[in-house]
Formats: C-alpha cells, sequence, structure tokens
C-alpha cells in the first residue's frame, strides 16, 4: 500500500518496542499492587479480629524513626484486642499531607503532629480533647511546656514524648579569652546592653586574631519554622508578642510596638556591624569563627564533640523583662475519625511512660517530656551538661501563639525576620506583617470557635 | 492544494483522546479554580463559604506586593527571554558539529536541567555565600583587584538579589532550550546545505539562508517557552530568596504560592492564577497568532 | 580548507566546549564528591575548592539513604509512574500535534488556541480544583490518580504541532494521495519523520514528571503509591542538614534520568538524516 517500505519497517520495529514497554509497565504495576496497604483504613483484621489502629508519625531523623517503629512492636506484642498500624510521612511536607487527607476524611486514628499546628488543627476540627482520655498519671507528669503546647482553650489535645530547647552555646575558651562573664543560670542572663557590649568585645577580639570579626551564629543557613522559634522569644523578652494574646484577635500594637521595634533593632544593628556570621557552611560555630551560637538542643552532640570542655550553655539574651527561651516540638494526638479512641489513648499513656520516654529521648536528645524521665536522662538529669534546657522549660519558656491563625503568623514572621535583617526598616515591617496578620485574622472571622466543624 | 475529505472527522478522532484529556484535567479545574477565585475557598475551614465577587482581584490590583512581583517578572522576562534563547541557539549549533565526543558534550550541557532542587539549591547558596570564601566574591575579588569591599551578600542585597536569580535560572535553563533547537537542528535536510554549498554559500550565509529559516518555528517555540517559563519563576525564589529582600525578588507565583499554601488562601491565590493566566495567555497568543501571519503575508 | 584553519577550527571548538561543559558539569561533580563525604564536612569543604575529593571518602551516606526508607519501592513507583505518562503521553500528544498541523477541521483553529492557552495555566492554580476532582472519581492513594491527568500535554502537543510544521509536506501528501487514511498517514510517514521531536518531548516530559512532588504529597496517604521525590522529605527536614545523605539520594535519583536522556538523544542523532529522506 505504501511505497516507503524502509521507513514502515522501521517505525513498525520502534512501535513494537513502546508496546512492549508498555505492557512491561502495566504488568509490573499490576504485580506491585496487591501488597499495598491502605492507609486510611482502620477497623477489624479478617484473620486475627485485632482491632487495627492506624497511626501516623513522621520520618524524619533515622533513629527517632527506628525508636517508634520498636516502641509499636513492643506495644502491639502487649496487646489481645488491637494493634497500631504506624505510617511514615515525611516530616518536611507532613502539614500538606495532614491537610489533604482531612479533605478526604482519611486522617489517620492517632496523629503525630508539630506543636505549634494543634491550634489550628483543634479548629479545623481534627482532634479530640484528651481530658478524659489519658491517665491521671501521665497527666501530672507532663513538664509545664509540655502541658501548654497540648492545650487549646483550656483542654488538653495533644502529649509531646519530647521538648525542644534553645539557648546559646559559648566557645568558653574565647570568652574567657576577652574577659567576659558567663552567667551561671537562668537569673543572671546577660541583659541585652551587657550582650551588644560582649559581641562587639568578641568581633573585635577575632579581628585582632586576623578573622572577620563574626561573634554570634544565628542559624543564617536555616530557613523556614526556624525564624520564628528561635527569635519570638526575644520579643517575649522585651515586652512584645507576635499577637495580642488576650484574644487573639489583632497583632497591631503589640507585633508593631515600641518593644518590638526596640528588640528587633537590636537584630539588624548586630547584622550591619558584621557581628552575625554567615554561617553558609553551618561549622561557623564549630570551626571557631564564633564564640557565640544561637541553637537548639540539637546541636548539642556536634558542638560538644567539637569542643568538650570548653563548651558552655548559657540562656539567651535578656531583652528587658527576664530572659525567654522557646518551647515545643512534635506530639501526638487523637482525632475525631479514631474508631477506639480508648485503644488509642492506651498507645498515647504507653508511649509517655517512663521507660518509653527515655528510650526515645536516649535516641534523639531532645527534652523528655515528663519530669520523671527528665530527672534520669543523662544529659538532662540535675548537674547532665544540658539541665539548663529542663529549667528554662520549666520557667521560661513561652509557647508560640496558641491561635489557629498561627501559620499565617509565622509565615508572616519569617519573612519580616528575614526583611529586617536585610536592612529594611523595622517598623514599616512590623506594620506590613501587622496589616497582613490582621487581615487574615479579619477574613477568618476571628476564628470563631468552631465546635469540631466538619 | 487539494486535501482529501473527511478531515474534520479524522482531525476530531486524533486530536480527541488528547483534547479529552485537557479538557478534564485542565479546562475543568480551571474553570473550578476561576469560580474560587470570587470566594473566600479555604482548605478545610469549618467557616461557611462567602461569595467574594470581584473583591480577590480588587485586593490584588491594589496591593503594592502583587503589583512588585508583577514588576519583577516583567523585568525578568525582558532579560532572560532574549539572552537565554540565544545561548541556547550559540550551544544548540556547537554540539551540533561533526566531531568526536560532541554526545558527551550535549549530556553534561544539557546536566543542570535534571539536576534535582536540593543540589541546585546548595550549589547555589555556596556560589553566592556572602563569605570571602564565596566562590562569586573570590571573583568578584579577583576582578576588582580588592577595590570592592568583599564579601558581598548578593542574595540578600536588594540590586543585586534579581540579577543573581537571573544568572541562575539561564544555567538551570538554557540545556532545555538547547535540546529543542538541537532537534530541530537535525532536522534540517542535508540536502539544502549541499545545495547552498554548490550555489558556493559560505558558513555565514548558509546559516542565514538555510538555518535561520529551518529554525523559525523552533525559534518561535523556543522564545515562546522561555517567555511562559519566565512568567512561572518560581523554584529559584524558593529556593535561594523567598521573595526577598523587602520583596526584590516576589513574583507572582511565588506570591500565589504564599497565599495559597502558607496562608490557606485559595480563593486569593486562585485569582492571582486568573489575573496570571490572562496577562501571559495574552502575551502568547499575541506571540504565536502575530508571527503566524508574519510568515502567512510572507 | 587547508589543513591548519580547519586544525584551529577544531582546537577552537573543543576548548570552547571544554569551558561551557565545566561551568555547566561541576555541580555534578559537587554532588558526586559530596555523596562520598562525611555528612559534617560536605560544606565546609564546597568553600575550599577540591578539598571535596579527599582521601576519607565513604558509602556511609549511600548506606545510610538506601538503609532509612525503601528506595528501590519508590524508584519503582516513579519509574512507573513517570513511564506511563511519558509513553502514553508520546501516542496521544503527537496525534493531536499532527492533526493540528496537518489537518484542516473545523475546531482545528479554537483547539490550537485553547493548547496555547493551556501552556500558560500554572499547574498550582489547578492543584486544589483536581484534588476535588480526583476525591470524586475515587483515584485517592492509587498509581492512575498520579498518572492519567498528566497524559494530555499543552507542551508537548504544542511541540509536536511546531515540528510537523517544519518538516516537508510533500512525503505525507503523497500517501495521503494514495488513498491512506490520515491515521495510518501518520504512523507509517510522518511520525518516522519526528523521531527527534520524539526523543525530545520524551526527554522533557520525562524530567518534567520525574521531579514531581506537590501533587503526591496530595493525593497518597503513605508510602505505598509514593514517587522517590517525596522520599526527600524524610531526611532533608533533619537539623543539622544532613547534606552527604542529601548529595546521596540526589545522585541516585539522577541516574535514571541520565539513562532516559542517554537513550532518547541517540533519536537526535538517527532523527531526519537517517531515515531515508536524505538525498
Amino acid at each position: 500500500m505504501f511505497r516507503i517500505p524502509t521507513r514502515h519497517g522501521k517505525f513498525g520495529r520502534v512501535s513494537n518496542w513502546v508496546f512492549l514497554l508498555i505492557i512491561c509497565l502495566v504488568a509490573f504495576s499490576l504485580s506491585g499492587c496487591r501488597d499495598k496497604p491502605d492507609a486510611a483504613s482502620e477497623g477489624a483484621e479478617a484473620d486475627t479480629g485485632k482491632t487495627v489502629l492506624t497511626a501516623w508519625a513522621h520520618h524524619g531523623k533515622s533513629v527517632e524513626w527506628e525508636t517508634l517503629q520498636k516502641q509499636v512492636a513492643r506495644f502491639n506484642a502487649s496487646q489481645k484486642a488491637f494493634r497500631i498500624e504506624l505510617i511514615e510521612i515525611p516530616e518536611a511536607d507532613y502539614n500538606t499531607q495532614v491537610q489533604s487527607a482531612a479533605a478526604t476524611r482519611e486522617l489517620p486514628g492517632i496523629l503525630e503532629f508539630d506543636g505549634p499546628m494543634l491550634a489550628n488543627y483543634v479548629w479545623k476540627g481534627y482532634l479530640q480533647p484528651l481530658d478524659s482520655l489519658i491517665s491521671a498519671e501521665v497527666r501530672s507528669s507532663l513538664l509545664p511546656s509540655i502541658e501548654a503546647q497540648g492545650t487549646y482553650q483550656g483542654r488538653l489535645y495533644a502529649v509531646g514524648v519530647f521538648d525542644s530547647g534553645l539557648a546559646l552555646y559559648g566557645n568558653l575558651a574565647q570568652l574567657t579569652a576577652a574577659g567576659i562573664r558567663i552567667p551561671h543560670g537562668i537569673k543572671d542572663a546577660w541583659s541585652v546592653s551587657e550582650f551588644d557590649e560582649i559581641l562587639a568585645r568578641l568581633s573585635k577580639q577575632g579581628r585582632q586574631n586576623g578573622g572577620h570579626g563574626y561573634a554570634l551564629d544565628i542559624k543564617r543557613d536555616y530557613t523556614g519554622e526556624w525564624w520564628t522559634y528561635a527569635f519570638y522569644p526575644a520579643l517575649v523578652s522585651g515586652g512584645a508578642q507576635l499577637i495580642d494574646t488576650t484574644d487573639y484577635q489583632s497583632a497591631d500594637g503589640v507585633l508593631n510596638s515600641k518593644a518590638a521595634v526596640r528588640t528587633l533593632q537590636y537584630f539588624q544593628r548586630w547584622m550591619k556591624a558584621g557581628y552575625i556570621a554567615p554561617n553558609t557552611d553551618g561549622r561557623a560555630f564549630i570551626d571557631g569563627r564564633v564564640a557565640l551560637s544561637w541553637a537548639g538542643h540539637w546541636e548539642y552532640p556536634r558542638y560538644s564533640k567539637a569542643l568538650g570542655e570548653k563548651l558552655r550553655l548559657i540562656p539567651l539574651p535578656d531583652f528587658g523583662g527576664g530572659t525567654r527561651t522557646a518551647m515545643g516540638s512534635w506530639c501526638w494526638g487523637i482525632t475525631r475519625n479514631c474508631k477506639d479512641s480508648g485503644a488509642a489513648a492506651k498507645f498515647l499513656d504507653f508511649l509517655m511512660s517512663g521507660a518509653e520516654v527515655l528510650a526515645m529521648t536516649e535516641a534523639n536528645g531532645a527534652v523528655p517530656g515528663t519530669r520523671t524521665a527528665a530527672e534520669k536522662a543523662q544529659l538532662y538529669r540535675p548537674g547532665g551538661p544540658l539541665r539548663l534546657f529542663v529549667e528554662q522549660l520549666d520557667t521560661c519558656a513561652v509557647p508560640r501563639a496558641r491561635t489557629p491563625a498561627y501559620p499565617v503568623i509565622t509565615s508572616v514572621f519569617q519573612e519580616a525576620m528575614g526583611d529586617i535583617l536585610n536592612g529594611a526598616p523595622v517598623k514599616k515591617t512590623l506594620d506590613r506583617a501587622v496589616r497582613i496578620i490582621d487581615e487574615n485574622i479579619e477574613q477568618n472571622e476571628g476564628y470563631p470557635p468552631s465546635g469540631g466543624g466538619k | 492544494m487539494k486535501l482529501p475529505r473527511g478531515d474534520t472527522v479524522w482531525g476530531w478522532i486524533m486530536a480527541s483522546p488528547a483534547v479529552i484529556g485537557l479538557l478534564l484535567f485542565m479546562v475543568l479545574p480551571f474553570v473550578v479554580a476561576i469560580g474560587l477565585s470570587f470566594t473566600t475557598y479555604r482548605f478545610n475551614s469549618p467557616l461557611p463559604l462567602r461569595w467574594e465577587g470581584l473583591g480577590n482581584y480588587i485586593d490584588l490590583l491594589t496591593s503594592s506586593d502583587f503589583l512588585r512581583a508583577v514588576l519583577n517578572n516583567i523585568m525578568f522576562a525582558a532579560v532572560v527571554v532574549p539572552v537565554q534563547t540565544g545561548l541556547a541557539l550559540m550551544l544548540a549549533l556547537l554540539v551540533n558539529q561533526r566531531l568526536r565526543g560532541m554526545s558527551v558534550f550535549r549530556t553534561l550541557f544539557f546536566m543542570p536541567v535534571i539536576y534535582p532542587m536540593a543540589l541546585v539549591a546548595v550549589v547555589w547558596a555556596l556560589i553566592f555565600a556572602p563569605a570571602p570564601t564565596g566562590l562569586m566574591n573570590r571573583i568578584v575579588a579577583l576582578f576588582s583587584f580588592g577595590h570592592v569591599q568583599a564579601p558581598i551578600d548578593f542574595l540578600r542585597n536588594g540590586y543585586l538579589a534579581m540579577p543573581c536569580i537571573m544568572v541562575m535560572s539561564i544555567w538551570q535553563g538554557v540545556g532545555f532550550q538547547m535540546v529543542i533547537l538541537l532537534a530541530a537542528l537535525q532536522g534540517v535536510p542535508e540536502t539544502l546545505y549541499e545545495a547552498a554549498r554548490i550555489d558556493g554559500a559560505g558558513r555565514v550565509a548558509r546559516f542565514r539562508h538555510v538555518t535561520m529559516p529551518q529554525l523559525r518555528n523552533s525559534l518561535i517555540f523556543v522564545a515562546m517557552v522561555t517567555t511562559i517559563l519566565a512568567f512561572r519563576l518560581f523554584d529559584q525564589i524558593w529556593i535561594l530568596t523567598r521573595g526577598g529582600p523587602n520583596n526584590a525578588t516576589t513574583t507572582v507565583l511565588y506570591q500565589a504560592f504564599v497565599a495559597s499554601r502558607e496562608r490557606n488562601q485559595i480563593g486569593l491565590g486562585a485569582a492571582m492564577a486568573v489575573l496570571f493566566f490572562i496577562f501571559v495567555g495574552v502575551v502568547t497568543l499575541v506571540q504565536h497568532f502575530g508571527v503566524r501571519q508574519h510568515r502567512e503575508i510572507q | 580548507m587547508s589543513k591548519s584553519i580547519q586544525n584551529r577550527h577544531l582546537l577552537l571548538s573543543y576548548g570552547l566546549l571544554i569551558l561551557v561543559a565545566l561551568v555547566f558539569v561541576w555541580p555534578l561533580v559537587f554532588m558526586l564528591a559530596a555523596s562520598v563525604t562525611p555528612n559534617e564536612q560536605v560544606l565546609a569543604r564546597a568553600s575550599g575548592l577540591g578539598a571535596l575529593l579527599s582521601r576519607d571518602w565513604t558509602w556511609s551516606n549511600y548506606k545510610s539513604v538506601l538503609g532509612q526508607l525503601e528506595f528501590f519501592s519508590f524508584l519503582r513507583n516513579s519509574i512507573f509512574i513517570v513511564g506511563v505518562i511519558v509513553l502514553s503521553g508520546l501516542v496521544v500528544n503527537s496525534m493531536a500535534g499532527y492533526a493540528l498541523s496537518r489537518l484542516r477541521w473545523s475546531g482545528r483553529e479554537a483547539v490550537l488556541a485553547v493548547v496555547i492557552a493551556l501552556m500558560v495555566i500554572p499547574y498550582e492554580a489547578l492543584a486544589v480544583p483536581l484534588f476535588f476532582e480526583m476525591t470524586v472519581v475515587g483515584w485517592i492513594n492509587s498509581y492512575q490518580v498520579q498518572i492519567v491527568p498528566f497524559i494530555a500535554n499543552a507542551f508537548s502537543i504544542y511541540l509536536f504541532y511546531t515540528f510537523f510544521n517544519s518538516i516537508p509536506r510533500e512525503l505525507d501528501e503523497a500517501a495521503r494521495m494514495d488513498r491512506a487514511s490520515p491515521l495510518q498517514t501518520f504512523f507509517h510517514v510522518a511520525a518516522p519523520l519526528a523521531r527527534p521531536a520524539f526523543a525530545s518531548v520524551a526527554i522533557l516530559s520525562f524530567l518534567m514528571n520525574w521531579g514531581v512532588f506537590l501533587w503526591p504529597l496530595m493525593v497518597t496517604r503513605g508510602p505505598g503509591y509514593q514517587p522517590l521525590p517525596v522520599a526527600l522529605g524524610y531526611f532533608s527536614a533533619n537539623k543539622p542538614v544532613r547534606w552527604g545523605d542529601i548529595m546521596a539520594f540526589g545522585t541516585l535519583m539522577v541516574i535514571p534520568v541520565l539513562m532516559v536522556f542517554l537513550i532518547f538523544q541517540k533519536g537526535f542523532v538517527k532523527g531526519i538524516a537517517r531515515t531515508g529522506i536524505k538525498g
């Protein structure tokens, strides 16, 4: 029929290959389809008759994940009537997965999530209160910070196995060389004017020693939540807040108050003066380019390995109202989707038991979430190298704004922090942030109590 | 010439799988998105959905952030489209030579297109690192003989951030355009070159009178795609500057991302997408049909 | 042309090629080197050029990546999803491109305009409505939800359209005179001529879909159907960032892309020149 036989033949061969490939791909997929667990399914298991409860947890640090897997296995072995099915969710995009699953009503019965999201999740009706579910024993042993993080409008919605700690890490050798007073604890934290002077002195010393004159590392290489987590405590210490915490209806006069402007101007000045290291390679402190690092508990293993005896944990500077620090980490809640809340609560009780809290925090190095565990943990017991974190969480840690507007507040504040460090006028930047936050609250009708919603 | 009858039937038959796919998975959702842009829609919000009318659009057109984003997009496209298309053509010509090892070079030039984002991010953050050891700072120090006060914080400097993004974008995207132009170059029938050679045409003349006319369609395609991609600028911004400093690198899609993903303002984000669509759509259709008519007149 | 001029030209060409290649390839070198550098050292050594390639290289990053997640299950999902999109996309979109370029049909102009307009729609705008569409269809947490919506692609159609416009009409018109149907003409005459276009569309659509991760996050629940880019999230949020792991993962993720590129780029070379039209 065609007079172009060569091309005909050639195409015939190509299309055969393509056809074969498609067949292979289809066969390959069908073979893989059968053993896929349905992540959202909850209910009775046919063969064992056990009730299956699904739990979502973040998979970040591998030791953390492995420990959790072992914990779940231990729990399942001890239970006759039900079984926990653990689903791993990548840490980096956790909230997206939760929000999407909620939209199709496929949230698991047990949900781990990042603390500051709590109010938002409660407002959207994802979670149920734990007050009558978890044991009184667990409840009374919680660190005050864990209790504060888990509470929204007077009810407890989540419990955390561990908490986080934020402070300054100091290089003792460099600090003493510059003749700087080292605070012993929360009470005698550096005042901000003292801190200002210290930075100037360290910078000068660094320059004299042939360095670039950096004195402080504030993790400029991080992006995202860090910028709220690490710097709203300074705001609070300086007498401001992210939002008016009496009714959470406006940030005006709070986030853009004189106190807030004054506090953040310090950071801008330190930036301009060249005290703050770029820290592009994440090693400014380890390599001795700075004497101070504004960082979280997760830096301890790395820092102590590099500095050994020369490492000191120092409270954050006092911006006027006493030193303040951050708190909050991953925590566990029970969703309204849960088929058997009692069983789910048993699992939470199990995770919060002394031995399990220790097992987890020894693996990931975080602050134990119960008082009993904190007294026993190597790093955190009285006299332990990180004891300051426990003391801080007991006395001067402040929760991030507990409002459903938090995702917006943090996104706006992160941007504002970036701009301020880059030299933008502080008051104007904060005014803009306030405008966006207030607009958002207004658009959401003030986030009225929803009673569970959908 | 005369065409056989039944083209309409065949046209629809052959186009229908694609057309149905586009209708179901692009047109339909986009129509829904247009609908959402008139509302206060928020993902999973317990509040009742409210009709906003043109509210979102009015908010946008009076928002200095959004207008700055539009301006940045236009600036970016005005620089990147001609530069990148020109470079892509040069590269395509370079690797279209009949030389040993050319497939290796072709692959290497294409590499940036396939790098994972995390890699590109860290590599360019290091290049632009505001430390004296940063690559770009070293280069600046070398060529200015120490006159420029190092280190410069390129990505956090209001004047330099956008040019840095442009450099990175061209670097990452040029391989993509090169591949398309290369396919077109390979498609130029050898007979045309032979005929030109017989007519005594030199290298330059052959390029002007054979290559360029043959590449015309592909060049138009490349310029069009580059324009669209330039307006879609987002990834580099997200990775390197997050729209900063002080909105110097914010773009329409960055704003849309922040609105819909970080602030859960799906309605507002949809309104941005619709405005974006209208604006870039008009530019693209004018480019396409304008250029084509020009050819028909010729 | 004299020998020396030819040599000089050759030298110049290679010099230029190598220079450009260096600019484009050094991130790859960086990635490969970093993937065998201890996590701690990656960024520290990156600023001192060349220091990366030191003696204490290690496979531990690869071990940690492969041990931490079921890499091959993610890889299998990715290959299947992207493979089906690319292959069926080639068929569907090339037919449409051909119809738009060669056939005169009522509705052609309209379809063309729609295709061009659709190239412009930012995908992000469609995510939420498409998500609800998929919920209604009941495809959440499956392969098809990640495949079917992405087969028809306006960019690919337009690229085929452009390419068919630029190849001579005489051959397929001859076939049409022989009373071959447009479909037959397309499969037997036009498509073989368009091999370079098939190759570039295959590469580009492979790339476009290989890195996608926002959509799978929305429509999958747990790792069963998730593709590779989602897996990066398992360790990219770690603090301090484990750059060695990320680079090892990046290397593993780039290898399939590189293979696809190498396979399909032969399509360019073997393009039109060798299909019999020459001479």
